[in-house]
C-alpha cells in the first residue's frame, strides 16, 4: 500500500501530506501522555471490567496509543477498532466478531476518513472512557479515541 | 370478450400455480413419537389466494394459523405438534388465481422403548474427529522405544462397551458447523448451518422459527430429570446452547443466555465460561444490551453462583450455576502448564473440565428421576481452527481425565451411559517427527518414516500427569485446509493468530501470515483455502463415538449423527408422549 494514501493527515486539509508534515506539527503541542494496552482495565472479573487507575486519571485528555487495526468492516474507515496485536476473527466463532476485551473504538472527526491498512498505528487524540453504544453501528465500546492523529508507527 | 375471458378462468382451473410450497419438519424427518414440533408451511408466489388444505393421515389439521409476510407469501404454522408411533403423510395442496399446488411430506415416529440408562453423560469434543483423538493418544501415551509398542491407552478409547463412526452434514450444506451438528445430536434432525434447534423460514427473525424439541427439553416434560450443562467455552457458544435454546442464527448470544433460564430446560447445573453475555450492559465487558444481571437473577431463581474453582469445588447445592472468565477459560496449556498473564488476565483459578464434570454429576445425582449431562470440550476446536494444535490437543487430554472420571463414576453407578463424541472434524493430520535441537521453522528437522522415530513426550510431565509439550523430539502436526501461514512445527506460550488481515474489504480482502510468526523461524505454507479464509476450516471427515455403561449397545457401527439423539432416547427409553 502506497504509505501516502494510507494516512489522513487530521488538520491539514489534505490526505496527502507527506508523513514528516504531520509529526512536525505534531511536535509542537505538548507531548500527550502513552497509554498502553496493557494499562487499559485495572482487573477483569465475570461481573466484569474495571478500568484503571491511569484510564480514570486520562479521561478526555490527549493520549497517544499504538496498535493495529482490527479487520476493517469497510474500504473507507470513519471509525476502527485499534487492538493490541495484528489480528483475524474466526467466521464460524461466532456472527459478531468475538472481540478481545482490551481493544480501543478509534473515531475519526467528521468527513476524515482512513483508508484500511496492515501496518502498526499511533493515534493520538482525546480519550474516552465508560459504556456507550453506537446508534448506528450497534458497536458498543468501552474505551474510545476521539482520533486527531494517525500515523504509522515509527 | 366476456367469453374469452370465461374460457380463460375455466383454462386456469387445470393449470399449476406458480406459487412454491415448503413444509417443516421436512419430508423424511423422523422423530420420536410424542416429540414436539413446529408445523410450518409456505407457500411463496402466491397470486390471489382461493382455498388451501392441510391434511395430516387424511385428516384436516386444525389449529394452523395463517399469515402473510409478503404480498405473494401466504404462511401457515402450528406450534407444539406431535405424531404417534409409525408413518405419517402430511399433503398441503392451494388453489390461487394461476391453479393449483400441491405438495406431500412423509414423516416416521419412532416407538417409545424399555431403557436401561438413568443418567447420561454425554461429552462433546468440539472438533474431536479421528485424527485429533489419535494426535492425543499419540502425546499422551507415547511408544516404548523399546519394542516400538503403545505404553497405554486414552481412557476414552479404554474399555469400551461399544463403539461408532459417526458422520456429519447439515440441512443445507455438506460441510457442518458447530451449531447444525450439536442440534442434531439434541433432536435428531438435520439443521441448517449456524442454527439451533429450529427449521428455516421465510421471516427475518431469527427467533420465530419453527421448533424441535430437544432432548434435553423431552426429559424435562416426561420425567423431569436432572439437566446439566458444562463448557470451556463461552457459555452462549452453539454447542451447549443446542442443549437449551431455538434460534436460527447461533450469534443470539443474548437471547441464547436468557433461554438458559427462561425456556423450557432451564438446567440445574450450568456451568460455563463467558460471563460477557449474562452481565448487564453497564458493566464493561458485556456484550448485552440490556440490563439483565442474571448473576443475580439467577440466585432468585434458586441457583448458587459460584466464579472459582474453589468456590465450585466447595459447592453443595441443588442448582448451580457458575461462570468463570469473561470470554472462553482458556486452553489447558494456558491454565496449567504456560501460566502467561497475557493469557489468563485476572482469571487464576478456573476449573478444569473434571472438575466442572464431577460437581456436575455430584449435583444431579440428587434427582431421583436420572439425568442429562453434556459436557463440552470447546476449546479443542477454538484451537483448531487457527491451528495451533499443541492447545487443541492437550484439551483432549484434558477431556480424557474427564472421561475417566466418568467411566469411573458409571462403574459405581450402573444405571449410567457415558459418551465421548464429537460435532464435526478438523483436517489434522500426524505425519512426522520433528527434531526441536535444529529449532523453529526449520523443514529439514521433519523426519518421515523410520527418521521420525519415537517422539519423547512424558519425559516432563505436569501437576497433572500430563506430558509437557516441549520436548526435544516432538511431532510435526498440520491442518490439511489452511490459509497463507508460517509454520513453525512448535508452539508458543503466548498465542498468535495464524493470518493478520490484508486491510482490504470488499472483493480485495484476503489475509496474510501473521508476519509475527514467520520472524520465528517458519515454512510459509501456501494456503488451499480462498483467501477470505483467515484460519483452518470444518471438514466432513468422520467422528469417533466411545460409549460405556448401560445402553452402550445403542451405538455401534456406522451411524449418522441425527441417530445419535434415537440411540440416547432408546438408550434412556425415553417416553416422549408421556407429559409428567
Amino acid at each position: 500500500m502506497n504509505r501516502r494514501r494510507l494516512l489522513t493527515v487530521l488538520g491539514q486539509g489534505t490526505a496527502l501530506l507527506p508523513l514528516w508534515g504531520l509529526l512536525g506539527r505534531a511536535a509542537a503541542a505538548p507531548a500527550p501522555t502513552t497509554l498502553k494496552f496493557s494499562e487499559l482495565y485495572g482487573r477483569v472479573t465475570v461481573r466484569g471490567a474495571e478500568f484503571s487507575d491511569k484510564l480514570r486519571a486520562l479521561q478526555g485528555q490527549q493520549v497517544r496509543m499504538s496498535g493495529f487495526m482490527a479487520p476493517p468492516l469497510k474500504p473507507k474507515l470513519d471509525f476502527f477498532v485499534l487492538t493490541r496485536e495484528p489480528m483475524s476473527t474466526c467466521p464460524f466463532c461466532t456472527t459478531a466478531a468475538d472481540w478481545p476485551a482490551d481493544i480501543v473504538l478509534v473515531i475519526m472527526p467528521p468527513g476524515r476518513e482512513l483508508d484500511p491498512t496492515v501496518r502498526g498505528l499511533s493515534v493520538t487524540g482525546r480519550l474516552d472512557s465508560g459504556v456507550r453504544r453506537d446508534a448506528e453501528t450497534g458497536f458498543v465500546s468501552l474505551v474510545r479515541l476521539y482520533a486527531e492523529q494517525v500515523s504509522t508507527q515509527a | 370478450m366476456r367469453q374469452i375471458l370465461l374460457t380463460a378462468a375455466l383454462l386456469c382451473t387445470g393449470a399449476a400455480s406458480a406459487a412454491t410450497l415448503k413444509v417443516y419438519p421436512y419430508d423424511g424427518t423422523k422423530v420420536l413419537a410424542g416429540q414436539r414440533f413446529d408445523l410450518r408451511i409456505e407457500a411463496e408466489g402466491v397470486s390471489a389466494l382461493k382455498d388451501a388444505t392441510v391434511t395430516l393421515d387424511g385428516k384436516a389439521v386444525e389449529g394452523l394459523v395463517r399469515t402473510t409476510t409478503k404480498e405473494t407469501s401466504v404462511e401457515w404454522t402450528l406450534r407444539g405438534m406431535s405424531v404417534p408411533t409409525g408413518y405419517h403423510e402430511l399433503k398441503v395442496s392451494l388453489q390461487d388465481a394461476a391453479g393449483a399446488a400441491a405438495q406431500t411430506v412423509r414423516w416416521y415416529a419412532t416407538p417409545p422403548v424399555t431403557g436401561r440408562a438413568k443418567k447420561v453423560i454425554l461429552f462433546i469434543g468440539d472438533g474431536l474427529g479421528w485424527n485429533t483423538v489419535n494426535a492425543a493418544q499419540l502425546i499422551a501415551h507415547p511408544y516404548n522405544p523399546a519394542n516400538g509398542m503403545p505404553t497405554g491407552k486414552l481412557a476414552m478409547m479404554s474399555d469400551l462397551s461399544s463403539m461408532a463412526s459417526v458422520t456429519t452434514s447439515s440441512f443445507d450444506s455438506a460441510l457442518a458447523d458447530s451449531a447444525n451438528t450439536a442440534s442434531s445430536i439434541a433432536t435428531g434432525q438435520k439443521i441448517l448451518v449456524n442454527a439451533l434447534n429450529v427449521y428455516p423460514d421465510n421471516t427475518p427473525d431469527t427467533l420465530d422459527n419453527p421448533r424441535i424439541e430437544p432432548i434435553t427439553e423431552i426429559l424435562r416434560r416426561t420425567t423431569g430429570a436432572g439437566v446439566g450443562i458444562v463448557s470451556d467455552a463461552f457459555g452462549t457458544d452453539a454447542t451447549p446452547a443446542a442443549f437449551a435454546a431455538h434460534t436460527r442464527r447461533r450469534g443470539d448470544y443474548e437471547s441464547i443466555a436468557n433461554q438458559y433460564f427462561q425456556g423450557a430446560v432451564k438446567p440445574d447445573v450450568l456451568l460455563i465460561g463467558g460471563s460477557r453475555d449474562f452481565i448487564p450492559s453497564t458493566s464493561p465487558g458485556s456484550r448485552r444490551k440490556d440490563a439483565t444481571d442474571w448473576i443475580a437473577e439467577s440466585q432468585k431463581l434458586g441457583y448458587t453462583f459460584v466464579s472459582t474453582r474453589t468456590e465450585l469445588n466447595a459447592a453443595s447445592a441443588g442448582k448451580l450455576f457458575g461462570l468463570f472468565n469473561i470470554d472462553n477459560i482458556p486452553s489447558y496449556l494456558d491454565r496449567a502448564q504456560y501460566q502467561r498473564p497475557e493469557m489468563l488476565g485476572d482469571f487464576k483459578d478456573m476449573p478444569f473440565l473434571w472438575d466442572s464434570t464431577k460437581k456436575a454429576v455430584e449435583t444431579l445425582e440428587k434427582n431421583p428421576d436420572g439425568f442429562f449431562l453434556m459436557v463440552e470440550s470447546g476449546m479443542v476446536d477454538k484451537y483448531e481452527h487457527p491451528l495451533d494444535w499443541q492447545r487443541a490437543v492437550w484439551n483432549v487430554l484434558e477431556l480424557d481425565k474427564a472421561v475417566e472420571w466418568a467411566k469411573d463414576y458409571a462403574k459405581k453407578n450402573p444405571d449410567t451411559l457415558v459418551l465421548v463424541t464429537a460435532d464435526h472434524a478438523h483436517s489434522i493430520s500426524v505425519y512426522g517427527g520433528y527434531d526441536t535441537s535444529k529449532g523453529p521453522g526449520v523443514r529439514s528437522a521433519v523426519g518421515v518414516y523410520e527418521q521420525a522415530g519415537f517422539p519423547t513426550y512424558g519425559d516432563k510431565r505436569d501437576a497433572n500427569g500430563l506430558p509437557l509439550p516441549e520436548t526435544a523430539r516432538t511431532y510435526a502436526v498440520g491442518f490439511a485446509a489452511v490459509p497463507d501461514y508460517c509454520e513453525t512445527y512448535l508452539g508458543r506460550p503466548v498465542f498468535l493468530d495464524p493470518t493478520v488481515s490484508n486491510g482490504k474489504t470488499g472483493a480485495e480482502a484476503a489475509f496474510l501470515p501473521n508476519p509475527k510468526i514467520c520472524e520465528e523461524g517458519a515454512v510459509q505454507r501456501t494456503g488451499n483455502l480462498p483467501p477470505t479464509a483467515n484460519q483452518g476450516v470444518h471438514t466432513a471427515d468422520p467422528l469417533p463415538l466411545f460409549a460405556f455403561g448401560a445402553g452402550a449397545e445403542n451405538f455401534f457401527g456406522p451411524m449418522d449423527q441425527t441417530d445419535l439423539f434415537f440411540s440416547i432416547a432408546r438408550a434412556m427409553g425415553v417416553d416422549a408422549t408421556k407429559n409428567r
